[in-house]
């Protein structure tokens, strides 16, 4: 009798179950995740002191002082313009690199881990370093130059943004290659080496082999690797904040930067809250774009 | 029976006792003191202080934290937003107007005796009184002056230090023609302190910061003050590019013997003896324009309204941390400037020629005006100097760019 009943409530128990278990870690996530954005949603349309007590409610005047700031636009397009030049720049030399590291050859273990080391630094050390190296009276960069009987006048390199931003998405691309490249040396290592054997059987060149096999195949790691980048390097701080401070006259500051200083050495934390919204929904928007366009793309291939 | 009777009388005995102990505990009381980061004996020279009271009120304790000063503004205004702050905070001064306006500072006035307030040198104590009530101890003061390279100026036929901008243009003019790789005028073009930098051109110009209650940035004085860095830059009388060099950089191009005259705070001293002891350097006031000027700054400490041991934390500083004994002891190893009377009188100070450099300029000494959004104000005046430093914009513009921002924040 109770043998026979067991399977009955079993039934039922076994297709809530899951759910049942899972449930109070959705509910932490969520507060996890949820609670912060709430609270920052919350300080946004309210107005804030410098010492975060929320007073009355003040008609998104934190979000018209946001859009109508000088420094909003300029940061903005700043933004894009280092999170596109950085994450495409990443990509572009990742692949590659990728494919050269995938190869069989005397010392790859060596330089797979070359490749790897900067992962290890961080990125506040990095900058570091780059600062540096990057000044003009002291560095190594302008020391060499002149070695090699280069330059007579020391140029100061993170004098303008002229040369300081270039030179900071030069710094963002580097920093980025590691992960990447790994995310895409994961990708080749998983093809199938049949597949390029049939092709070249064919008769196909390694180009149309590339083109039309590797890249392809590779499509979904290039995907998560946009992605992440894409977030990674739009909320990326340590590496201007350390090297120029988004100076000379805010020239190299991008948003992050610029709600640093909203933040705690303004303390206008009703416009750095509304702008860290604005920033929150750019991501999410492009993300779910992305994601959109990708999973199409891969219907529409498949 | 009886052996339980007694056992159980024993138990209430240690019951009453643990009881009693913890109530004499929570009697003893606890001040936490947060500090910015001068130099390595920051933390010395408070954990000394705090050890001296200790022993003289047993049982209470006084518990120093010092982190450093990017940092600690952020971290005290997380601390008070959270409602974790400390009894006692060490701030800039130019920050305790945002804390009395938001009533987190607790005025001081009722915790001291007369004596121990006109104990201090009166113009420190301004900068820190709102409305005639006091809401700081100065800790920390300093003073600027001109630091020349006597060698260098020897070399390019300069006897004695320029007293004003034309002889600052024309002895620069000299170390240029001597064609070394030194430079005649340092000018700081980034971060921290670079509007001050300029503040030192535009009070000796004449110029104010703010005017009846408006941004003074933009007078036909500043105009002038920034007209002249410019030109000096642009005659090669300066480093090239200044917006490349903290404040850090030039000074470390002067202990290098490669700048003839730069300007900033007695720090630079403690720095030569040991980085550069072998450097030939005077000491000579803030070039003058139309008037004499320096910039005075002082860090203060303040007391929390929210704390509950405002009397004991009031203690702690009234007879210890300003005690002559500590004054002398802090400022000598911190190479400030005395801020008590008592302080300025011992011989450490009153007997060295160069410090007098500076305290000569006390009486000139201009401070940051108390207003609120100061920072962004700094940041607003930042942006106009380096935009003319790199040639981006003409000085008037830039200048009259900054006003109306600073001008929307006074109205704020």
């Amino acid at each position: 009798m109770n043998r026979a009943r067991t399977p009955a409530n079993g039934k039922i128990g076994r297709a809530s179950a899951p759910y049942l278990l899972i449930l109070p870690s959705i509910l932490f996530a969520f507060w996890i995740i949820g609670y912060p954005i709430y609270d920052m949603a919350n300080m946004s349309v309210h107005a804030v002191n410098r010492f975060g007590k929320t007073a009355a409610f003040n008609d998104f005047a934190n979000y018209q002082r946001l859009f109508s700031h000088q420094l909003f636009i300029g940061c903005l397009i700043r933004t894009l313009v280092w999170t596109v030049f950085v994450v495409g720049g990443t990509v572009l030399l990742s692949v590659p690199i990728a494919l050269i590291l995938n190869e069989k050859f005397f010392g790859r273990t060596l330089a797979r881990i070359i490749i790897m080391l900067p992962w290890a630094v961080s990125l506040t050390m990095t900058g570091i370093v780059w600062r540096w190296s990057l000044n003009g009276q002291f560095g190594m960069v302008n020391a060499t130059l002149r070695e090699f009987g280069l330059q007579d006048t020391p140029i100061e390199w993170l004098a303008t943004s002229t040369t300081a931003f270039p030179i900071l998405i030069a710094i963002g691309i580097l920093v980025s290659i590691p992960f990447t490249v790994t995310v895409i040396l994961g990708g080749l290592s998983s093809l199938q080496a049949d597949v390029f054997e049939a092709a070249r059987i064919d008769g196909a060149t390694a180009w149309q082999r590339f083109r039309y096999l590797t890249l392809p195949l590779i499509r979904p790691f290039l995907n998560i690797v946009l992605v992440l980048n894409f977030i990674y390097v739009f909320n990326s701080f340590p590496l201007i904040w350390v090297m120029t401070q988004g100076d000379p006259a805010n020239s190299t500051d991008i948003l992050v930067t610029w709600l640093y200083k909203l933040a705690f050495r303004y303390g206008e934390l009703g416009i750095a809250s509304a702008l860290s919204i604005v920033m929150f929904v750019i991501l999410l928007a492009l993300t779910i774009t992305y994601a959109a366009l990708a999973m199409r793309n891969e219907r529409s291939t498949a | 029976m009886y052996q339980n009777k007694k056992s159980r009388v024993l138990g209430l005995l240690a019951g009453a006792a643990a009881i009693l102990a913890t109530s004499s505990m929570a009697q003893a009381e606890t001040v936490r003191v947060v500090l910015g980061y001068y130099s390595a004996a920051t933390q010395e020279l408070f954990e000394g202080m705090a050890k001296d009271f200790m022993e003289k009120h047993p049982g209470d304790e006084v518990k120093i934290e010092v982190i450093q000063w990017d940092n600690l503004q952020q971290r005290l205004t997380t601390d008070i937003a959270g409602g974790t702050e400390p009894d006692i905070a060490m701030i800039g001064t130019r920050w305790l107007v945002d804390y009395v306006k938001n009533d987190i500072a607790e005025p001081l006035d009722g915790y001291m005796t007369p004596e121990f307030k006109g104990a201090f040198i009166e113009s420190f104590l301004s900068p820190s009184t709102f409305d005639g009530t006091m809401y700081g101890l100065p800790v920390a003061a300093s003073a600027r002056a001109m630091y020349y390279n006597k060698d260098l100026l020897a070399k390019a036929g300069v006897t004695e230090p320029p007293t004003n901008w034309d002889g600052v243009v024309d002895t620069a003019k000299k170390i240029k023609a001597l064609g070394t790789d030194a430079y005649g005028f340092a000018l700081q073009g980034k971060e921290i302190e670079t509007d001050a930098y300029w503040y030192y051109s535009l009070w000796t110009h004449g110029g104010d910061l703010i005017k009846d209650g408006k941004s003074g940035v933009a007078s036909p004085e500043a105009i002038e003050a920034l007209t002249l860095y410019k030109s000096m830059i642009d005659q090669g009388l300066t480093e090239p590019d200044p917006s490349g060099l903290n404040r850090q950089d030039i000074e470390r191009l002067f202990k290098q013997g490669r700048i003839g005259m730069i300007l900033t705070g007695p720090w630079l001293r403690g720095q030569i003896k040991t980085d550069a002891p072998t450097l030939n350097y005077g000491l000579s006031p803030i070039p003058e324009g139309t008037t004499k000027a320096t910039y005075g700054v002082t860090d203060t400490l303040m007391v929390f309204k929210s704390s509950k041991n405002k009397e004991l934390a009031m203690k702690f500083l009234t007879e210890t941390a300003f005690s002559p004994k500590w004054r002398i002891e802090f400022s000598t190893k911190e190479g400030f400037l005395p801020v008590m009377k008592e302080e300025a009188a011992a011989p450490v100070f009153a007997d060295d020629p160069q410090l007098k450099a500076f305290t000569d300029m006390l009486p000139y000494a201009r401070f940051a005006p108390p207003v609120a959004n100061w920072e962004q104000m700094v940041d607003a005046v930042i942006a106009a100097v380096q935009k003319v430093y790199i040639g981006q914009a003409q000085p008037e513009a830039a200048l009259k760019e900054a006003a109306a921002t600073i001008d929307g924040l006074i109205q704020q």
